[in-house]
């Protein structure tokens, strides 16, 4: 088991990637900190050890996105949860960033990941691949649609 | 615009009170991190229960009891039988049968090599020797095991002198035991009462079957005859030749 000072440092250290990826994935709060107690408690009990602090970073993202991943496939969830619904976005942020969120999140599920890695986290293509254990042309396949889409929903054409 | 997707997705923050309340979760969750990892338990039940099932039910069906064969000369003692036709337990019912049964070495073997073991004892064949009368009775649920056992013994017998073979029902035998009788000692004491209401058990605790027998004898004013019935003595069919002597 790691130590409390280990484990606060790496709350410190991603809790905001986390929260990141809570948002393209899930609708709200409550369940925001589900996946927040679900990864840190993995991480706690995680014997392994990571041998780079992006080798630690790219495991809580793995994890992250499977957590959200099995909430979302819950029966409960689908049942008292609507799909189509965006979450609410903090309420003091500028009105163009908020209408990029929105853009992205209201792209299907399969684009939000890559979008967010590729254009937040800077991962390339073959990066996300081996991330998201997907075909490396499927990723660069979903990167350009994902573009598209996205100059299609703000009108702009600098998504490059 | 890459720049303005970053910044948007930027702006989002995990907030300090999620922060705090996931770092008290956790702090609980492991017991202020003292607590080892705890091994999943919960999952060992169903393989738990099926082993005690097995083992539990293993052991009833080959400790309980199904047969009892009661063994009297003057030694009494008594076998269980289980379903697989083991020995499984060997009790003497007056000091010369505990005598008799700590000497022997037939726990856990065949009902057939118990039986031949205890006709080869040398005590006994000396009380046989000597005009002595054994009974061995097959005390069960009258069922195809009991005739079985019954039947077999018999034929271990074939050659015995002396020797009688009969089929009790259990449920007569608990009396027996309630008295701290074999079932061979306690038909006898039932006959001889019959004959004799001032008879005890004590007088006849220690007398040996041949003793017994005369003394029906001597009540009745017969000779050794053999009753009618189920559960009368001598059904040996043909195993007691020296008593008629």
């Amino acid at each position: 088991m790691r130590s409390e000072q280990e484990v606060n440092r790496a709350i410190e250290q991603y809790a905001d990637m986390v929260r990141r990826l809570c948002m393209i994935h899930l609708k709200n709060d409550a369940d925001t900190e589900d996946i927040f107690q679900t990864v840190f408690l993995k991480y706690v009990l995680h014997t392994g050890s990571f041998e780079t602090e992006e080798h630690e970073k790219a495991w809580l993202i793995r994890v992250t996105i499977n957590a959200c991943k099995d909430l979302l496939k819950s029966v409960f969830y689908r049942r008292t949860v609507s799909m189509d619904e965006i979450p609410a976005l903090p309420a003091e942020m500028p009105p163009e960033e908020k209408d990029i969120l929105e853009a992205v999140l209201s792209l299907p599920q399969k684009y939000k990941d890559v979008v967010y890695l590729h254009f937040y986290e800077a991962y390339t293509a073959p990066q996300i691949s081996r991330l998201l254990k997907k075909n490396v042309n499927t990723v660069y396949t979903l990167l350009t649609r994902s573009k598209q889409l996205l100059r299609e929903k703000l009108g702009g054409d600098g998504y490059e | 615009m890459n720049d303005r997707l970053k910044q948007a997705f930027h702006n989002i923050r995990a907030e300090e009170a999620l922060k705090n309340r996931t770092k008290a979760f956790l702090y609980h969750k492991t017991n202020g991190y003292t607590k080892k990892r705890t091994v999943p338990y919960h999952r060992l039940i169903p393989a738990i229960a099926c082993f005690l099932l097995v083992m539990f039910g293993g052991y009833w069906l080959y400790f309980t009891p199904t047969v009892a064969i009661s063994i009297d000369v003057n030694p009494s003692i008594e076998l269980g039988v289980n379903r697989f036709d083991r020995v499984i337990s060997v009790q003497g019912y007056n000091a010369d049968g505990q005598t008799l049964a700590d000497s022997l070495d037939i726990k856990y073997q065949s009902y057939t090599e118990a039986v031949n073991q205890i006709l080869s004892n040398e005590a006994v064949t000396a009380l046989l020797a000597d005009n002595e009368v054994m009974t061995i009775g097959v005390i069960g649920s009258n069922d195809a095991q009991s005739a079985k056992i019954l039947s077999e013994i018999q034929s271990c017998t074939a050659g015995e002198a002396n020797t009688y073979c009969y089929y009790a029902d259990s449920d007569e035998v608990k009396k027996a035991h309630e008295m701290g009788l074999s079932y061979g000692k306690y038909r006898a004491f039932v006959a001889l009462q019959a004959l004799d209401p001032a008879i005890t058990v004590a007088e006849i605790q220690d007398m040996t079957m041949r003793e017994i027998r005369d003394l029906m004898d001597s009540l009745s004013g017969q000779p050794d005859t053999e009753t009618g019935g189920n559960h009368g003595f001598g059904r040996g069919q043909g195993h007691r030749r020296g008593a008629e002597r």
